[in-house]
Formats: C-alpha cells, sequence, structure tokens
C-alpha cells in the first residue's frame, strides 16, 4: 500500500479547517501533545502538521487566488528518512506512512532541512520532530465506524477538496482522479517521488449566449405581445 | 523498525452530539469526550447542515472551552469607580438576580419602554423576544439590523424567504451559481460543500464581488465589482434580459405579480397602488375573457403587457410593462454603467445571457407529479438551474434593500426560484409577502405598566398605520425602528441604540441589557465615540450616567463587559441545554425542516448560568403571564421545563420534534415530557423531510401549504405571488408626496427620503453617505471582512485560531499601491469623514482598485479576551470601524439621519469612503490605542508560554 | 538557513583540530623544519583533540532532544550526520593511540600507521562534515561538490595555520610550514572563490511557479497562514541582503585569506614572527567563521519559495 493525499487546488477555499482538525486530532494523539508557544502573548505560535497558504496567480483583473494546504507528501523516496542519523525517522514498509519515532529522536533538525515542503517541525518542549502521522491512529483504529478511518484533516474537509486512498491500487479513487484531473506531485525535480497528488484549478466551462437583439430599446416594449397563459 | 503506534483510549472515551455554536451556521457536531475534557470535535454526518464535516472554527471549539477570557462569576462595578474603568467586584448569583429583578420590577410596573433589550449574534430570537414582548417594552431586538436585515427584508418583500437562512442554493442540480458579495464567511459549511458539488459536475460559478479571497478564489469567473454597485450591475442584467426576451413568461404569470395592473394616477391619491375590487383583490386583465379579474385566481389568462383603463376610468399598466419601461431604459445598458460598476460591459451582457442559456436551455426536469394550489395536477417539476447566493456585500450599503430586491427581480425573471437547481426556501419559508406579523404599535398597551405587548416587537409593516409612532409622529422605539425615518426595520436597529438612548432621542431608558453583543468594540459604528458615550454622565441627573444602568451578559471577557455595571456570565455551547427552533433562525434545509438542540457535555468549573436559564427565572420572578400560572406560582422549573411545555399555539412549541406525549408526531403535537431526551438519543436534531411532491414551488404547491398551513408556517393555504412590484413601499411613498389616506410624516427630511427610496421597483442611487462625501478627497472604498476561520466566532481570538491570523493588514490593490509608492507591511493612515486610524498595508491581485478592505475584529483592546497586553491584536491589530459613523455627515438644515438604509435601516458598514497616505518614518503600531482592560476578579487562569493542550488521561508523550 | 551558533563553532573548530592533527602527522613524519619534540607533538595533537571535542561537544548544543543523541550513529548506512559522528568517534581512538605512540616512543610502524590512519580518519570526518550539507537537495547553495572541498580547504588551512604558529613557537624552520599554509590558503581560497561564484547562479533552480506547480502565469504569496514566525521561517526563513553578503566575502577573504597570507610573508621575512603567526591564527579562524555564518546566511532552502520567494 502507498497511502497519500489528493488535495484538489480547484475547490480549496482556504478555510483551514483541515489545519485545526489536524491540529486538534493530533494534540491528545498518538504525536500529541503539540506545543503552543506564547498562545495568549505577542506573537503565538506553534506546532502544526498542516499548514495553509494563499497564493494570487496572473495579474488583476485576471487574477486567482489558490488556497494551498501542505503537509506531508510521505514521499517514496523520502531524505527525511535516509538523512535521519538516529532511525528515528521511519517510512513504514506496509502503507509508505513516513513517521517519526518520539523515543528516538534526539531534535537535530535534520530531517527537516531535507524535506522540501515544510512538514515536519520541531516542538520546543519535548525536543522532538514531529508531523503529519496521516492519522496513523485513526485510520488503523478498529473501534471507530469505517467511514471515519479516515486522517481528521479528509474526514473534515468542507470543500472535499481532500482524499485519502492507495495509489497503489490503480482503480482507488485517489488513482483515478489523479488520472482524470491531472494531479501533480510537488517539486518532482527532486526525486523524492512524493506520495500526496495536487489537482490543478479547472478551466472555467464554456457557455453558450443566444441572443436575440431587438430594435429600439424604449420602444421595443410594442413589441412584446402577449401570450396566452393560463395560470 | 516501526514505532508502537498509541491507539485511542476508548475505554476512557465517551461520544456526545451536539450543535456547534462557533457561529450561525449551527452544525451537528460529535464530541468525544474523555473525562470532563474534551479530546475531539467532528461533524456529525447524518446532520443536514454540514453532512459530516466541519469548519476550522468547529474544530477548535476545544480552544473556545478552555479560553482564558471565559467569565467566572457575576460582576458588579465597584461602588465609587467609574464606568469603563472595569474595576469589579464579585457578587452572587442571588444578589445578582434581586438587583436585576428590583430594577426590572420597578421599569416594568412604570414606564417599560425604559428597558431595552438587545442581543447580538445570538439563535435564541423567539425566546429573547418572548420575554420583552411579555415585560412590555418595545425596545427589544436582535443584531439583525447592523447585519442582513436588507437580505431578509427584500427577500420577504419580494418572494417569500431569502437568502441567509431563509433559503439555499440547490446545489445538487444547479448547473449556474452567482454569489453576490458573499464574503469568504457566510452559511460557513454548506456553501463550502455546495461549490464543490457543483463544480464536480462541471456548473459554472461567478462572484460578484471587489475581494476575491475565499468563495471567491475557485470561482470560475471574478467580477470586481465597486462596492455599492451591485444593484446597478443587477439591473443591467436585468434590461439585457429584457432586450433579448429572456425571461419566463409562464412563470411570470402563474407566480408572480407581473400581471397585477397598477394604477397611473400621477399626483392623485392611490396612484402607483394596484387595481382592486371589491374585495380587495388585485386585478389583471384576462385576454381571454377580456375583462378584469382577480389576480389571485387560478383560472385566469392574464396580460403580462398592457395599460388599460379601468371601469372607473383611471389608466393602469401591468407590472411587467412598467418594469419593461424602466429597465429598458439606455441608463441600464451594460455599456452605460460599465464605468459606474467597474466592470467591462461585455461581461455584464455575457454574464446575463449566459443565466438565460442556462435557465432555459439546461432546464432540469424531474418526474415528480405535484398538485398547485389552485388545484391542477403537475406530471413534473420543471427547474431552472441557475442558482444564487447574496450577503453582506449587497446588504451592507445603504442601497442593498433595493440592490437585493433586483437580485430577486433576475431570479423571477428567469422562474428560477424554489425548484430544482435553483435557490430554494428553507422552512418555516416561504411566507406570505411580507409575513403577517406586524410590530406592536399601540401605544396604550406599550405605555401600560405590568402589561405585555399584545404583539412582538417586531414585524413587517405593509403601509404607514403599522409603524410604531406616536400621534406627533415621533418614534416609539429607542432605536427608532418602524419610524418614518426607517419604516420597515424588521430587524430593528441596535447600532443606533446606545446613541439614541445616550441622546435621549427620542427619550431617556433606565436600563439596557445587551446579550452577547460588543457594542463597545467591533459590533457597533464609531468605536472611539461610542465608548465615550457608555460613559457619558447626564449633566441633569449629576452622578447619573445617560445610559443609567447598563447589564451585560457575556461567556468572556469582550469589550464590551468592561462597560457593564453588571456582568451576568453566561455558560459556553458545550455546557448548556439550547434550542435552534423552527420559530426562530431555521436550520432547516430545502428538503427537510430542521430543528436542534444543544446539552451539556462539560460540567462549568466556575460560578456561571446559562441565559437562557436566568431569562426563564426572571420571567418567572417579574411573574410574566405566560410563566405564571393563575395562582401566580411559576409555570416552569427552568429552561428545560419551558421548552418542553410551552405552547406558541396549541401544539405548536419551541422543538418540532418527537412531539405528542408519547412522542411521535412531527411539527406538531401536545407537549412531549420526554422530548429533550429524544433529542439527544436522535443526536441532538430532528430533521422532517418533505416528501417529493411537498419539495418544490412551495408558494404555489397545495400539498405542501397544506401542511405548512397545519404546523402554522403560515396562516392558511393560499398562493404565495410573488412581488416585483412592492405595494406597501408605494403606500409609504404615497405618505411621502401627502397622497396618503392615513398617516403621513411632517418632517421634510423624511418626506424626501420616502419620495425618493421606497420606489415600489427596484431603483438603484448611490449610497447615502456618498451623496455627502467627496470622492476626490475620498477616493477610495473602504470595506470589511471576517475570515473564514474566525466567522461569527464571537470570542475570536482562540489559542489556535490566533495563530493563523494575531494581526489584520489593510489590503490593496498592488499597482495602485505602487502607484503611491507603497509597499507591503507600510504603515498608513486611512481617514473618513468620522476619523483616522493607522494600520499596515498589504497589497494583493485580488482587490479592485478603488477599494480597500481589511480582516474585521481581529484588531482587540489590550487586556481583553484573555489575551496579554502586548497581543499583537491590541499593538498591530486595527478596527475599520472608528472610521465609520453610525449617523450620517450633517447637513445643513437637517437633523442628524441614521446611516443607514432609508428603508429597512440595515447599518451602512461598507457606504465608507477613505483617503490614505504613507505614515511618517517611526509612525508604527496601530491607532487609536485605548487603556488596557483590568483583569476581572475570579480570573485566576493560568496563561502559560507554552501550551500543551492534551485530552488523554492514559499515557502521554 | 539560520545560522546557528552551536554549528559554527562546531564545524570550525572541529575542521581546525581535524586540520591540525592532520598536517601535524605530515610535519611529524617528514619532521618538517627540523620536526617536533615529543612533547611540542603531544601538545600539539592535544590541542587539535581539544577542538575536535570542543567542536563536537558544542554542535549536541543545538540539539533539542541530547539525551538520544547516542541513537545518532546508527544509521551509518544513509546518514552522513549519523557517518560523521561515527568517524568522529573512531577518530578518536586512533588519535590517542598515536599520541600514546609518541609519548611511549612507540615503535616506528605503530606511530606511524597510527599516525595515517588518524590523518585519514580525520580527512574522512571533514569530508562528512561536508557532504551532511552537500547531500541536501532541496538547498541548491549547498548540494555541490565544492562544500565537502569547501570543509576540508578550510579545515586544512585553519589547522595549517595553528601548526605554523606551533613550528614558531617551537622554534623550528618556519619555511616548510609556510610553504604548506600558503599552498593550502591558496587552495582554499581559490574554491571558495569558485563557490562564490557559483551560488550567485547555481544553474536552474527551483521557483515559486514549479515549486506550487501553478505555470500559468506569475505567482506571489498572499498569506502563509500564520501571522508570526513558525519554526519553518526561525529555521528557513534567514535572509540576508546580497549587499550584506558581499561585504561579508570580502571579510571572509581579507581575514581568511590576505590578513593570513600577509602574515605568512611576515613570519617568512623573520618580522615579529611570533605575534604574526598568532595574528595569522586569529584572522584565519574568525575569517572561517565568518565564512561559515554567511555558508549558512546565504543557503536558501526550497521551502522558502511556498514563502514567497520568487527563486530559490
Amino acid at each position: 500500500m502507498r497511502l497519500g493525499l489528493v488535495i484538489d487546488l480547484d475547490v480549496c477555499v482556504g478555510c483551514h479547517a483541515c489545519a485545526i482538525a489536524c491540529k486538534e486530532w493530533n494534540a491528545s494523539g498518538t504525536i500529541g501533545p503539540l506545543s503552543d508557544y506564547q498562545p495568549y502573548g505577542a506573537e503565538p505560535s506553534g506546532v502544526w502538521f498542516n499548514r495553509i497558504r494563499h497564493y494570487e496567480m496572473d495579474e488583476y483583473p485576471n487574477n486567482k487566488t489558490i488556497n494551498f494546504p501542505m503537509s506531508c507528501m510521505h514521499c517514496e523516496d523520502a531524505d527525511c528518512v535516509t538523512v535521519c542519523p538516529t532511525g528515528a525517522s521511519y517510512k513504514r514498509a506496509e502503507d509508505g506512512i513516513v513517521l517519526i519515532d518520539q523515543d528516538k529522536c534526539m531534535g537535530c533538525n535534520y530531517c527537516s532541512w531535507a524535506c522540501p515542503y515544510g512538514a515536519r517541525e520541531l516542538d520546543r518542549s519535548s525536543g522532538t520532530m514531529k508531523k503529519c502521522t496521516l492519522c496513523v491512529d485513526r485510520i488503523y483504529d478498529q473501534n471507530l465506524p469505517v467511514e471515519e478511518r479516515q486522517p481528521s484533516c479528509v474526514l473534515t474537509c468542507p470543500a472535499h477538496a481532500r482524499m485519502f486512498g492507495d495509489f497503489d491500487d490503480p482503480d482507488s479513487a485517489v488513482s483515478r482522479t489523479v488520472r482524470e484531473r491531472g494531479g501533480y506531485p510537488l517539486m518532482p525535480e527532486l526525486n523524492y517521488n512524493p506520495t500526496n497528488q495536487y489537482l490543478p484549478p479547472r478551466r472555467k466551462p464554456v457557455i453558450p449566449v443566444d441572443t436575440q437583439p431587438k430594435g429600439g430599446l424604449k420602444e421595443s416594449i410594442k413589441q412584446f405581445a402577449n401570450k396566452l397563459v393560463r395560470r | 523498525m516501526n514505532a508502537k503506534i498509541k491507539l485511542e483510549n476508548h475505554d476512557a472515551q465517551e461520544i456526545k452530539y451536539t450543535t456547534c455554536y462557533m457561529c450561525a451556521c449551527r452544525c451537528g457536531i460529535k464530541v468525544t469526550m474523555e473525562g470532563n475534557k474534551v479530546r475531539f470535535i467532528q461533524g456529525n454526518r447524518n446532520h443536514p447542515t454540514n453532512q459530516g464535516v466541519l469548519c476550522a472554527k468547529g474544530s477548535a471549539g476545544i480552544m473556545k472551552q478552555y479560553s482564558t477570557a471565559k467569565l467566572t462569576q457575576p460582576l458588579m462595578r465597584k461602588p465609587g469607580t467609574e464606568r469603563g474603568e472595569g474595576i469589579y467586584e464579585p457578587i452572587s448569583w442571588d444578589q445578582a438576580l434581586d438587583v436585576l429583578t428590583d430594577r426590572l420590577e420597578e421599569i416594568r410596573a412604570t414606564d417599560p419602554s425604559k428597558l431595552a433589550y438587545f442581543t447580538g449574534r445570538d439563535q435564541m430570537q423567539a425566546l429573547t423576544g418572548l420575554w420583552a414582548q411579555q415585560f412590555g417594552t418595545p425596545n427589544w431586538a436582535a443584531h439583525g439590523g447592523f447585519c442582513s436585515v436588507n437580505m431578509a427584508a427584500a427577500g420577504l418583500y419580494s418572494i417569500g424567504f431569502s437568502f441567509w437562512e431563509f433559503g439555499a442554493p440547490d446545489w445538487d442540480y444547479a448547473k449556474y451559481f452567482i454569489m453576490w458579495g458573499v464574503a469568504e464567511d457566510h452559511s460557513s459549511n454548506p456553501i463550502k460543500i455546495g461549490l464543490e458539488k457543483l463544480k464536480r459536475k462541471g456548473g459554472k460559478f461567478v462572484t460578484v464581488n471587489p475581494v476575491r479571497t475565499g468563495y471567491s478564489a475557485i470561482a470560475d469567473e471574478w467580477l470586481p465589482v465597486k462596492p455599492g454597485m451591485d444593484g446597478l450591475l443587477a439591473m443591467s442584467m436585468v434590461h439585457v434580459l429584457l432586450k433579448h426576451e429572456k425571461f419566463d413568461y409562464e412563470f411570470l404569470v402563474r407566480y408572480t405579480n407581473a400581471s397585477w395592473l397598477v394604477v397611473q394616477s400621477p399626483g392623485q391619491k392611490g396612484d402607483g397602488l394596484f387595481l382592486r375590487d371589491e374585495n380587495d383583490h388585485p386585478l389583471i386583465w384576462d385576454i381571454e375573457k377580456e375583462a378584469f379579474k382577480n389576480g389571485i385566481d387560478g383560472d385566469i389568462a392574464p396580460a403580462l403587457f398592457g395599460e388599460f383603463v379601468a371601469p372607473d376610468g383611471r389608466r393602469v399598466k401591468t407590472v411587467m410593462s412598467l418594469m419593461v419601461e424602466r429597465y429598458l431604459d439606455p441608463r441600464y445598458a451594460p455599456e452605460n454603467v460599465a464605468l459606474e460598476c467597474g466592470l467591462p460591459a461585455e461581461s455584464i451582457e455575457r454574464i446575463a445571457l449566459e443565466m438565460a442559456h442556462v435557465a432555459f436551455k439546461e432546464t432540469v426536469e424531474l418526474p415528480i407529479e405535484w398538485t398547485d394550489v389552485w388545484g391542477r395536477k403537475h406530471d413534473k417539476v420543471v427547474g431552472r438551474p441557475v442558482a444564487m447566493y447574496a450577503m453582506r456585500g449587497i446588504a451592507a450599503h445603504s442601497n442593498g434593500f433595493h440592490s437585493c430586491r433586483a437580485i430577486h427581480m433576475i431570479q423571477m425573471l428567469l422562474g428560477a426560484l424554489d425548484a430544482p437547481g435553483n435557490f430554494r426556501a428553507r422552512a418555516p419559508y416561504p411566507k406570505p409577502i411580507p409575513p403577517h406579523q406586524l410590530p406592536e404599535n399601540n401605544i396604550d398597551i406599550i405605555n401600560a405598566p405590568n402589561t405585555p405587548l399584545s404583539r412582538p416587537p417586531l414585524g413587517f409593516p405593509t403601509r404607514p398605520e403599522d409603524l410604531v409612532i406616536d400621534e406627533f409622529g415621533n418614534p416609539l422605539r429607542i432605536d427608532k425602528a418602524f419610524s418614518w425615518e426607517i419604516p420597515l426595520s424588521s430587524h430593528g436597529m441596535m447600532h443606533m441604540v446606545i446613541t439614541n438612548a445616550v441622546n435621549h432621542d427620542p427619550y431617556a431608558i433606565d436600563t439596557l441589557i445587551l446579550f452577547m453583543a460588543n457594542m463597545a468594540w467591533n459590533s457597533t459604528m464609531n468605536t472611539a465615540n461610542v465608548q465615550d458615550m457608555l460613559r457619558a454622565k447626564d449633566p441633569d441627573e449629576p452622578g447619573l450616567y445617560k445610559i443609567p444602568f447598563l447589564v451585560v451578559i457575556d461567556a468572556f471577557h469582550s469589550e464590551m463587559t468592561n462597560f457593564a455595571d453588571l456582568i451576568l456570565p453566561d455558560t459556553t455551547y458545550l455546557e448548556r441545554y439550547d434550542t435552534i427552533s423552527l420559530l426562530d433562525r431555521p436550520i432547516s434545509e430545502p428538503d427537510a425542516a430542521a430543528d436542534a438542540i444543544r446539552h451539556p457535555l462539560v460540567t462549568p468549573d466556575r460560578d456561571v448560568r446559562p441565559w437562557q436559564e436566568v431569562m426563564v427565572e426572571l420571567a418567572s420572578r417579574l411573574k410574566f403571564p405566560a410563566f405564571t400560572k393563575p395562582d401566580g406560582t411559576r409555570k416552569f422549573s427552568g429552561y428545560k421545563d419551558f421548552i418542553v411545555n410551552f405552547e406558541r399555539s396549541p401544539g405548536i412549541g419551541f422543538l418540532a420534534g418527537w412531539r405528542g406525549k408519547d412522542g411521535t408526531k412531527s411539527l406538531k403535537g401536545e407537549p412531549n415530557p420526554n422530548q429533550w431526551e429524544k433529542y439527544i438519543e436522535n443526536e441532538s436534531f430532528f430533521a422532517h423531510h418533505w416528501p417529493d411532491n411537498q419539495k418544490y414551488m412551495r408558494y404555489a404547491n397545495k400539498d405542501y401549504l397544506e401542511v405548512a398551513a397545519d404546523v402554522g408556517f403560515v396562516g392558511k393555504v393560499e398562493p404565495i405571488i410573488m412581488q416585483f412590484y412592492s405595494e406597501p413601499l408605494q403606500k409609504f411613498r404615497l405618505a411621502g408626496q401627502g397622497l396618503y389616506d392615513g398617516p403621513q410624516p411632517n418632517n421634510q427630511v423624511d418626506r424626501e427620503r420616502l419620495v425618493k427610496y421606497f420606489d415600489p421597483l427596484p431603483m438603484w442611487y448611490e449610497p447615502l453617505e456618498q451623496q455627502r462625501v467627496d470622492a476626490d478627497e475620498y477616493p477610495f472604498f473602504a470595506l470589511t471582512q471576517r475570515p473564514m476561520f474566525m466567522y461569527h466566532s464571537w470570542d475570536s481570538q482562540n489559542v489556535w485560531l490566533r495563530q493563523i491570523m494575531a494581526q489584520n493588514y489593510m489590503y490593496m490593490n498592488a499597482r495602485k499601491a505602487a502607484e503611491m509608492g507603497i509597499k507591503d507591511f507600510d504603515w498608513i493612515w486611512v481617514e473618513s469623514h468620522n476619523g483616522k486610524i493607522r494600520c499596515q498595508v498589504k497589497t494583493m491581485e485580488g482587490t479592485q482598485e478603488n477599494t480597500i478592505w481589511t480582516w474585521n475584529a481581529i484588531g482587540k483592546q489590550k487586556g481583553a479576551w484573555g489575551l496579554k497586553e502586548n497581543a499583537s491584536e491590541a499593538t498591530k491589530g486595527f478596527l475599520l470601524n472608528h472610521l465609520i459613523s453610525e449617523l450620517l455627515p450633517e447637513k445643513a438644515g437637517e437633523r442628524r439621519v441614521t446611516n443607514s438604509d432609508p428603508v429597512t435601516g440595515q447599518a451602512a458598514w461598507f457606504d465608507l469612503r477613505v483617503k490614505l497616505w504613507k505614515a511618517a518614518p517611526g509612525e508604527t503600531g496601530s491607532w487609536p490605542q485605548f487603556d488596557a482592560l483590568k483583569k476581572l476578579p475570579g480570573d485566576e487562569y493560568d496563561r502559560p508560554d507554552v501550551l500543551r493542550y492534551d485530552a488523554r488521561t492514559h499515557e502521554k508523550n | 538557513m539560520h545560522p546557528a551558533f552551536s554549528v559554527i563553532f562546531f564545524t570550525v573548530a572541529s575542521g581546525a583540530g581535524f586540520g591540525l592533527i592532520s598536517l601535524l602527522f605530515i610535519a611529524d613524519f617528514f619532521k618538517l623544519g627540523g620536526g617536533f619534540n615529543q612533547d611540542q607533538l603531544v601538545a600539539g595533537g592535544l590541542m587539535a583533540m581539544a577542538l575536535v571535542v570542543f567542536g563536537l561537544l558544542s554542535s549536541t548544543f543545538h540539539l533539542a532532544n541530547p539525551k538520544n543523541a547516542w541513537r545518532a550513529f546508527s544509521r551509518f548506512r544513509t546518514s552522513w550526520l549519523s557517518r560523521e559522528g561515527v568517524f568522529a568517534v573512531v577518530f578518536m581512538p586512533l588519535a590517542l593511540i598515536y599520541l600514546v605512540s609518541i609519548i611511549f616512543d612507540a615503535p616506528q610502524w605503530l606511530r606511524v600507521s597510527s599516525g595515517f590512519l588518524t590523518a585519514v580518519m580525520a580527512w574522512i570526518t571533514v569530508f562528512s562534515t561536508g557532504m551532511i550539507y552537500a547531500c541536501l537537495k532541496t538547498i541548491r547553495q549547498w548540494n555541490t561538490p565544492l562544500v565537502p572541498a569547501n570543509y576540508l580547504a578550510l579545515g586544512y588551512a585553519s589547522g595549517s595555520l595553528l601548526l605554523l604558529l606551533g613550528a614558531v613557537v617551537a622554534g623550528l624552520d618556519t619555511t616548510p610550514y609556510i610553504a604548506m599554509s600558503a599552498l593550502i590558503m591558496a587552495i582554499a581560497a581559490v574554491l571558495k572563490a569558485i563557490y562564490y561564484f557559483w551560488i550567485r547562479s547555481p544553474g536552474l533552480s527551483p521557483t515559486i511557479n514549479t515549486a506550487t506547480g501553478l505555470t500559468r502565469a506569475k505567482v506571489k504569496l498572499l498569506d502563509t497562514g500564520h501571522t508570526h514566525g513558525t519554526f519553518l521561517t526561525q529555521e528557513f526563513g534567514f535572509q540576508i541582503a546580497r549587499q550584506q553578503a558581499s561585504l561579508l566575502k570580502i571579510v571572509v577573504f581579507v581575514l581568511g585569506f590576505i590578513v593570513p597570507g600577509l602574515m605568512l610573508v611576515w613570519v617568512f621575512n623573520q618580522e615579529s614572527v611570533q605575534t604574526a603567526a598568532i595574528v595569522a591564527v586569529l584572522a584565519g579562524i574568525v575569517g572561517a567563521a565568518v565564512e561559515r555564518w554567511l555558508f549558512f546566511a546565504e543557503a536558501r532552502h526550497v521551502v522558502n519559495l511556498y514563502h514567497g520567494a520568487q527563486r530559490c
């Protein structure tokens, strides 16, 4: 299995629901708690696994705003794993999820340097690196209803801009969607072979218009004939 | 080697269902509790509103529950300290209730109008309104007047339902969707769910908005309209539709008043009113029978166009003829409005024609048999799949009522209402146009001590006689709602309460109760001056404030609580019982009538009480008739008991589900003592799914209307004919012209406003403030919106959400900024006719060139909301509110008039014009700044530098 | 990249230490300038080891969770950081054997072979340090063989200056030491110059368009989704103005190469020999530290593209 996410940039409205759902789940999840710094102070900050950035493409008035959620891509060739000196970072053979063993991490930040996507964040309180687990503590939890065995970001996304599935299965919904919609990985040139894929904004539908130009405007009222329409 | 993955300790957990209250969307939530701690909040998959999804606010509810801004106990302003100093002493609930009861008893026994009770973004207006009515004060309203009354009123005076809670796009079948002025926040989850559905199926999404963020980001086409020009744009689209004869002839004849005949006798009484028969029925010209016939009947073949002579010799024209005359005028041609709207004429014309194409060439037909109200059977429903939604961008202008009516006019022309794929009604709507509910205006009843009002304080006037004024034409309400100045202010005018009360205009009040409304900060216009007003003392009554007693009910330490004389601390939404009632602001969906409850999941750890509970308590102490048994003892033990047993009319109560003694009846039935338990068993909501034959065309759907009449949604089974032409408006206009048989205004300002703005057909005029402000001196429009992850999130700035945004910027068009030599993060001054602010700039492409805007309510007063004084919300965040006046700029020889829509009283937030310039070097930080709020007694919250929230009771990392 | 003081100190100090001990072995083997005596060799060796040890210790200061530092040896197969640790640890006993064999006049084969292995291990360790950075595809300015080459050259240059100072203090004939220093510094200067020239446009680099996949038009950041700094902005957001960088490059060359070069001439001319050697060492090491600071400061991690950088 090769589990990962599909992010649909065509419908992501940038609401940050996924980011907060992620924070909420993982705060008390297998990798939690997630520290928040200066929570009531001047410059609040904290550990997040999913951040939404907002971009603008092209110039006014042809500009388009693109909301861009990013989390761990669970790369096939994950340098964050190979560079880790302690073995805390690992990629699971069975499903491709990249995880960090909190009991082994020494907090050297090196893995975060190797990650081009900003997926890894150091928790300064625990001194360990943390990252998206693809909600590994949800997706295999037999005590949850089957339809809820999904990453919390996917579960919550109001615009259904996130899909979760197995990319090894060519018939899975994620594989099919990526094929149909021209999904692409980010920064493929680094050859990390990221699992997560992004669906580009669609081209706008073309709608034909039928015109029926009439003569003079104000006068045209006379051309409107009453039709016999019974209520 | 894989590490061991710790799974949930399900044994320590409990799943509960309740209703979210992080915004007005009111989604169903599934809450996992671990002990008394909230482990996880997620969307309830079965809930009609959110269908399992949940927004950022909903998930951040955890941090609301553990907010350090939570009030902990009732507080009284310390004797000897001044209001606004924020120095309080704790008092017990018993003392607090005694103080309040004594005061209210006195007011009620002397002059009930001296109590003003206004509520913010609450969702319990059915209860608060009942309470005020029982008290006997007309001075009650919620925040609709400064929120979206233009949308509600325009809809309810035009189509019988409206944008926001009374209608929704039919996402399942829509193929074309236009979103008008919807900030990136509204109707949070349903719109997001819907937009994705629409786009997935290849539908086109057009957004009309000066700013391209949020929903607009994913639009297929962006129309960056200039603020306040939407109505003109809509009317230009109407022009195009008429010019190309793109309208639904049958729909207009059957379901609208387009064929009704309007008397044309300028300068005479009765001009512009419908030609009516002796039974007051509006008449049409029947082209088969060649006779005037009752326009409400089914058996008619009306002329849609034409001019006729009535039997009494008066000339009459059809509404449609009047519309064609007006909107085909070159004034509304796309090329003639393009410059004003800031949009290419080509786009305006094309969008109108695209809509027409989808409406008429891509019709959706469902094989559903239904019967119309005139008794005819139809074998299918026909949907014009063009859906629309409109919100604050239309509403918050002083021309918003007409602009919104213009949008409804497009919907009516396209026949795109309450059918598959277009804009559909949500129960209890549609209602008669306007709804048959008039505001109490009997001065004797209003002035009578210890006497409830005979009708609710708010309603829908249809003629000057319905105004709430005295014999001299003076307002009877403190906010001047339903006065000549603002006749159709159906939601009241909360934004005027403090100003009017302080000016003793129209009269002085004794006590102001504010529930959940931050009227000293982001929910008021003119913030700095309003704070001064709240502190203002009465020169005639030394020692007394102009507003003598101010009670604030809130769960959190807001800027408003700082001005309270008495603070009553509320619970959070996870700590109390609550109803989201069909009598109130419904959560119904087009396919189902629905309501919901909340029930306590977390035990409060502080001395707080739900305001619902306190209101029932006060009502009992004050012996309101509806709350008191004939023997004088209290009727309800508390809120829960009240909700179960109160009946507005026999069988109709706050909750529609599981009624009847055994809980088997829906919508109507005797009280069920186990109703709460049934709701809790059923995930805290109730949905009555409409059968297919009652889902569409409900303004004329016999089967639906029969049910609606039975359960009290409508008074009786009769067609709801949509009103292009609004006769109530014309009656007020006649009064302004001095041609009305009934009350007429005696003030010139009022007369002019009625004549000018009470056009029975949608019109466009320059927003009122802009008529008085020099556009050359103040070249920019200035707007606000709330970010999606904070919208309606009244305690905003919670620990997680504030990390996303802890400072707002003033956004402006990048090219425009470059021309002015302004760069990202420059500090600038922004000035309006009312004041100036200093703030920091960010440039972007997605802002209309003449517009600047910012995120609202990010700026906080120092020390408020449980934050530290150096929070960037306070040092760098800012409010635009300081620039916005609640009054129009002065005009010589005229009394000061509210800065609101002249028809509905909707606060004209977005009419603001400003100028801006770069701040001098060294001028940094937001301005103005205010004194820091002091810590309240009982605030013993730890505010650590590192927070590590963890709900788990078992092993942690 | 955020230039962390502990890492700068670590790489400069350990580089100098590894360089010193390697060159010390060469000086010992060839008895350059008459050769150091036993005590002098031991003193030099201990000094080199001290630099290495303090450097390594300081490198653990930037660990957020040092109690797990011992685990850093476990991923020798894939991680250059792990390799560096392992090599450094292997280096220690070798260097100790070498010094012990000097102290106890051990047989020449033991002294030479342990010295040779020490020098090789020192070289490998410095190379590994360079590879820690050079192997990162995420940082174009680092992802080049020039980086380990630079690390080696600068480490050995610092070491050679220290060794020269030793020779001066020991009263040896300084000529071979001056020659060695001059040669290494020349190589280092050339390598550094090539590096600085190269990073001005390090080939095809990712842009905000390629990073987001939005290639149809110009892309600009509107909002990062968090008002204040995050781990990512703190760790990767460091930015240095082009002008400041250019100025610092001059400082690197002046302090790192020109001043020590001049001092070599002074020493050669037998003018205030000791002062000149001390100045050379100090200038060289400060120059190396500035170089190292700049090495981090100029590195642009690709994650910055997501934070609005147009190109990295």
